[in-house]
């Protein structure tokens, strides 16, 4: 009976014939009611547009307002593959590695001395390359300082074709994330990057070798202006090459930045300031 | 007599053998009332962990769970925001729950305080010997013997009884002890006799008598089982807020599911979905809710609010029971006393010399007194030993005359007789004051019809008339007045006996009568009643404005309850039973037409005859009703029948009788003072005063209450629009997410508890008492109106301004709104650490969750700001804010100074980023919800403009919640 009762009501509800109500409202009703909400929505729609449209004129085209987040840039390497830092190779087998090769390749494509010498101009090194705007007169578009390919030598992938993966004595490139206006290295002291083994491993690491020497990352390539005024920057790299590491079995290595005014990352983030992977050299010898 | 030795196979003067005894002992069981089978507490707390809201939390809280294993398994260690959350979840759960179980363990204890009725001892004659035994051991057929004094152990047919009386009050709410003799006068139990129950007081006198019922069978232990019987109802607000709790969880399900099912179709992992199931209902599960009305709204006074029809038991909530001198009649004149509590009222005057003599009698021919050492309390709270009447009368001349013991002292009693049935008068003789006058005064009191009898002459203005035909007309029509008022009326008259015939030492015979007792001299009635309390007409005709109905049920007679009603006002002046008109017209009643009448006073026994059909009838057509002589399950009856008709009913009674309908009520409200335990342990709400008045001020805060609730409700479901609407942005377009789930549950259950709380104290915005009680099915808790006013205006504000500063912050820290939109891939790829923003600046992983948590916290800061904004504009519904004033509810404001601390606290306190997931964020984005804040407010005002402005129009109707 109840829930007869019930039933009819819900019926009643969804339409009803007598007073012509569909879920409880009349046509002209929802119609008041959709108008209602058009109105009101678009205006808060147009709120919104208008904060949002106020917001965004208050930002530099150039520069982020705040860089809270940033204050320790990170560090990359390079290859990569598969979304892991782990390089796993077998030395006699090309396949196993011809990926990585084909990776920075690529990578290094845009280093190439002749597209740098089109692009890009020569600085002077070991000094801030520094392009001010004049008050309202910007400087743009800014010029970028040459970063050549042939600056990583035998990790140049010129000379040696592998980058040392046939021989098993392997290049990781290592390159520091762009962050505007960063002014690395104190006293023009440049930075430059610094790789060892974890822990366990330090004996297996063997020797390094680092392009450009001593892993110094050179002042002129900073500071950074922004995609927009910098359109052809090139990011500074520094190629490491293992020369004799131990083969088959994994080597954990951490590389990481030295400048003085760049802050040692907090704990949580593990690629602020320095990187770790894991190089493992498989060998059928 | 024999009949009851054949039944019960015992003996009128030896009892039962006691192995006997003991054999119906075993078969019969413990003479107790037992307590009746309780749901075991595990399963009671079992039920509060299972609502329809927990219910969903359980299993938000096991996705989590599942959520966390599998990040677990895939040994990512860095996340245990899932854990975390669970385990909030449950907690909240069981948290909640602990409240609603003890909220419910108060009120569960019924039986218990039956068991403290029975009487420990029982004076018990086996084998033809009187023991004294624990009364749990008494049997059926038992003989025992109860004095003044004694609970009755048992019911218990009465075979001797030297003037045995008992207090059957808290029985039947007869507020007159009941003389208990071996007569049957009755068919109905309850009304004859012979039988005196279990568990009332024998005021006075001795009884024996044979148990005819013990333990549960008694009348006592039926009502008991009636009342444990009748289902608890649920308090109308306890309706309401499980309404609102279904309409909720089921909203929940509908978005959740809804969303789950699309980001399926978006293409997202099944775990995926499911995480964002929980997270929506984590988002619109409004958890703080419960705990906030559990602690803040559900004192029982919120159940009353909604009262339409009060039935109000008239023995001692109505009245003071306490019989008390009403009237007197006179010198051919009625005057009234003083009846109120405190004596405030007019006095009459007070100088005949009739008044005097008929004061003398009235304090002389009394045998009540005072019980020594009361001399510092008022003389209406005095306790005094002695039937009603008696203590009624004795009051009365302390009060008036003075010093009654005293004055009694001065005039010696030599001899008294009693009152007895057969000659229904009391008389005594005394010495005179004056020790030269040598007469004996003679004083007598009784049935007013029985004393003229005896009378020749009356006293009018201290002079002796004949008593003529005209002086007996008189006195009968002072009679009928005083008896039509539904009061007790008593007759006094004295005499002088001739000092020639009576000489001092005389010795009068009190069984023979060896003195005159007719042709004595009238003095006066005097009529007792029961009165009304002073603040009950007042309270009654509150009521009455508030348009509630105020029905009187009670078990004393017609005449009596019809005349208090009127007294009170619950039959207003001019209005007219059936009967009444009939009268006027000299009609008979049968013709009378039924809707004339606005008054009607049913008795227990029509109430019988009537089928529920007529009950409702009755009820519906006339707006004064009485319904007199009434057994507890005819109250039982007139209750469901109320609320058969839609009412929400609220039963006041203070005895036994009422705690079924107490029970059965929406609200059952017990007295305090004079409430037997059943009754307070059936009722939902307790009178500590016991005075009517307080279920008016009752009603009052309970709609204010109402009335804020509904603004807290308002409030607190406000802001889980902009909660939600993060998590469908970020599934629907991909952003980063603005708004994480543990931020979520610190908005719920931290920052805006304190702020829906302090809506409690919130001031009525209007006379609220001269508004229509609500109707329970139209206006609900939570109507359509508010939901879609919170949701889809404010709400919506609210997500504006929330996105609006995510937007900002994002814009400021280089990710630019478009860029934002289908990030979301990349933003949480794990092993994606340069990402790049809008500037060309690369980001690492944690980076980006660093800027998220940045990101959660400048949403919360503005739902923050918002709610600031939306808590002012709840304050009221209809008045502006600037009428009701801003700083009058001083918890408000603390409120929302504590709130903004402890918004400033969670984003500020070092090692929140990592513990959950708050930012220290630039003081900038504080601000930029403001103006949003402030649309809400002006919106809001704009809106009770139009509510002000064009009552009843599509603006009122739409926007008014």
């Amino acid at each position: 009976m109840a829930k007869d009762g019930e039933k009819s009501d819900w019926k009643e509800f969804l339409w009803n014939p007598r007073t012509r109500e569909f879920l409880g409202r009349t046509a002209s009703s929802w119609g008041l009611i959709f108008l209602f909400y058009l109105i009101f929505y678009t205006c808060l729609a147009g709120m919104f547009a208008l904060t949002m449209y106020v917001m965004l004129q208050t930002l530099d085209e150039h520069r982020p307002t705040w860089q809270d987040r940033l204050s320790t840039p990170g560090l990359v390497i390079r290859p990569r593959a598969d979304d892991t830092f782990e390089i796993v190779y077998t030395k006699e087998d090309t396949e196993s590695w011809d990926l990585y090769a084909q990776t920075l390749d690529k990578f290094l494509q845009p280093y190439n001395d002749s597209l740098q010498a089109q692009k890009n101009h020569e600085c002077a090194p070991d000094k801030y390359f520094i392009q001010e705007d004049s008050g309202e007169v910007k400087n743009n578009p800014k010029r970028s300082c040459q970063f050549n390919r042939t600056v990583l030598q035998s990790c140049s992938g010129i000379d040696d074709r592998y980058y040392g993966y046939r021989e098993g004595q392997p290049c990781i490139i290592i390159k520091l994330n762009r962050v505007i206006g960063l002014l690395p290295g104190k006293d023009n002291q440049a930075p430059y990057v610094t790789c060892a083994a974890k822990k366990d491993d330090a004996d297996k690491i063997g020797e390094l070798i680092y392009f450009p020497p001593n892993g110094t990352i050179n002042s002129m390539y900073f500071p950074y202006y922004g995609k927009k005024a910098q359109v052809n920057y090139s990011q500074p790299l520094v190629a490491v090459k293992f020369l004799n590491i131990t083969h088959n079995e994994d080597v954990n290595i951490e590389c990481k930045i030295n400048a003085e005014n760049i802050p040692v990352g907090g704990e949580r983030d593990k690629f602020a300031g320095r990187v770790s992977f894991k190089l493992r050299i498989n060998s059928k010898n | 007599i024999e009949e009851l030795e054949m039944r019960y196979t015992t003996s009128v003067d030896k009892g039962l053998t006691s192995s006997f005894a003991r054999e119906v002992l075993e078969r019969d069981g413990l003479n107790e009332l037992k307590p009746p089978k309780g749901t075991p507490e595990y399963v009671k707390f079992a039920r509060q962990l299972a609502g329809g809201l927990q219910c969903l939390m359980w299993v938000a809280a096991v996705i989590c769970f599942i959520a966390f294993g599998i990040e677990l398994g895939r040994g990512n260690l860095t996340s245990f925001d899932d854990l975390y959350l669970a385990i909030v979840l449950i907690t909240v759960v069981v948290v909640t729950g602990c409240f609603g179980y003890y909220q419910e363990f108060k009120s569960t204890n019924i039986i218990a305080s039956f068991k403290n009725l029975v009487p420990q001892q029982a004076l018990v004659i086996r084998d033809g010997q009187k023991n004294q035994i624990n009364a749990n051991e008494l049997v059926v057929g038992d003989l025992v013997e109860i004095k003044g004094g004694d609970r009755v152990p048992a019911d218990i047919r009465i075979i001797t009884s030297q003037g045995c009386k008992v207090d059957n009050s808290s029985l039947t709410g007869e507020s007159e002890p009941q003389t208990r003799s071996p007569e049957c006068t009755h068919e109905n139990p309850l009304e004859t006799r012979n039988v005196a129950f279990f568990s009332t007081t024998c005021l006075e006198g001795v009884a024996t008598g044979v148990i005819i019922n013990t333990g549960d069978r008694t009348i006592i232990g039926r009502i008991a089982s009636l009342a444990s019987g009748v289902g608890n109802e649920k308090t109308p607000i306890a309706i309401e807020i499980e309404h609102f709790v279904d309409i909720i969880a089921g909203l929940a399900i509908f978005f959740g599911f809804t969303f789950f099912v699309v980001a399926m179709f978006i293409g997202y992992a099944f775990l995926e979905a499911m995480i964002f199931f929980m997270a929506i209902v984590v988002a619109y599960v409004p958890e703080g809710l419960l705990a906030t009305v559990t602690v803040s709204f559900t004192s029982t006074i919120t159940s009353v609010c909604s009262t339409s029809v009060i039935c109000s038991d008239k023995t001692g909530t109505l009245t003071q029971n306490r019989m008390t001198v009403a009237h007197l009649w006179f010198d051919n004149h009625v005057h009234a006393a003083d009846t109120t509590e405190d004596q405030s009222g007019q006095s009459f005057d007070q100088s005949s010399e009739t008044w005097r003599s008929l004061a003398r009698v009235a304090a002389l021919c009394n045998r009540a007194i005072f019980k020594p050492d009361q001399e510092g309390i008022p003389i209406p709270k005095r306790i005094v030993v002695g039937d009603a009447s008696e203590t009624a009368l004795l009051k009365f001349t302390e009060l008036t005359v003075g010093n009654t013991m005293d004055y009694r002292n001065r005039f010696k009693k030599i001899v008294e007789v009693p009152f007895n049935s057969t000659n229904k008068f009391q008389l005594s003789i005394h010495e005179l004051e004056d020790p030269l006058d040598l007469r004996y005064l003679l004083v007598m009191k009784g049935a007013p019809e029985r004393i003229l009898e005896r009378c020749s002459t009356i006293l009018v203005k201290g002079q002796e008339l004949p008593l003529d035909e005209q002086w007996s007309e008189s006195f009968q029509t002072a009679y009928m007045d005083l008896g039509g008022l539904g009061e007790r009326v008593l007759g006094f008259c004295h005499l002088y006996l001739n000092e020639k015939e009576f000489p001092r030492g005389y010795q009068f015979e009190t069984d023979d009568m060896n003195f005159p007792t007719s042709g004595l001299c009238f003095a006066g009635l005097i009529s007792m009643i029961d009165p009304p309390r002073a603040t009950v007409p007042d309270a009654v005709m509150k009521c009455r404005t508030a348009g509630i109905r105020v029905i009187m049920v009670t078990g004393d007679h017609p005449i009596t309850a019809k005349a208090i009603a009127a007294n009170v006002g619950i039959i207003s002046e001019g209005s007219e039973t059936v009967e009444d008109i009939a009268q006027r017209k000299r009609i008979p009643v049968e013709q009378v037409n039924k809707s004339e009448a606005r008054a009607c006073v049913i008795s227990g026994g029509q109430l019988k005859d009537m089928s529920s059909d007529e009950l409702d009838e009755a009820l519906r057509n006339h707006p004064e009703m009485v319904f007199a002589r009434t057994s507890p399950q005819q109250k039982l009856i007139i209750v469901e029948s109320c609320q058969r008709l839609g009412s929400i009913v609220a039963v006041t009674g203070d005895g036994v009788n009422d705690s079924p309908a107490l029970k059965k009520a929406d609200i059952g409200v017990a007295m305090g003072i004079a409430g037997s335990d059943a009754a307070k342990n059936a009722a939902d709400m307790i009178l500590l005063d016991d005075n009517f008045a307080s279920i008016v001020t009752g009603v009052e805060q309970g709609r204010l209450i109402f009335d804020n609730l509904k603004k807290s409700i308002a409030y607190t479901l406000t802001k889980n629009i902009p909660e939600l609407t993060p998590y469908l942005v970020y599934i629907t377009v991909s952003v980063p997410l603005p708004l994480g789930c543990i931020t979520i549950l610190f908005i719920e259950l931290a920052t805006d508890i304190f702020p829906s709380v302090s809506l409690a104290y919130e001031k009525a915005e209007s006379d609220i008492m001269h508004l229509k009680p609500r109707n329970p099915r139209r206006d609900r808790l939570v109507n359509e109106a508010l939901a879609v006013y919170s949701y889809f205006q404010i709400g919506a504000i609210q997500s504006y301004a929330g996105f609006t500063d995510y937007f900002t912050a994002m814009a400021q820290e280089g990710w630019f709104p478009l860029l934002c939109v289908g990030l979301r891939g990349q933003w949480e790829d794990v092993k994606l650490q340069d990402l790049q923003d809008s500037y060309g600046q690369e980001w690492t992983y944690s980076q980006r969750l660093y800027q998220e948590y940045t990101c959660y916290t400048v949403f919360f800061v503005s739902i923050e700001i918002c709610q600031i904004a939306d808590v002012l504009i709840r304050k009221t519904r209809r008045l502006s804010a600037f009428q009701q004033g801003f700083f009058r509810n001083r918890v408000l404001v603390s409120a929302i100074v504590f709130q903004l601390c402890l918004g400033n606290l969670l984003c500020y306190c070092p090692g929140m980023p990592n513990i959950f997931n708050f930012m220290p964020i630039r003081v900038q984005w504080w601000f930029v919800p403001v103006p949003f804040g402030i649309l809400i407010f002006v919106y809001d005002e704009i809106r009770k403009l139009g509510v002000r402005r064009h009552p009843g129009s599509w603006w009122d109707q739409e926007l008014y919640y």
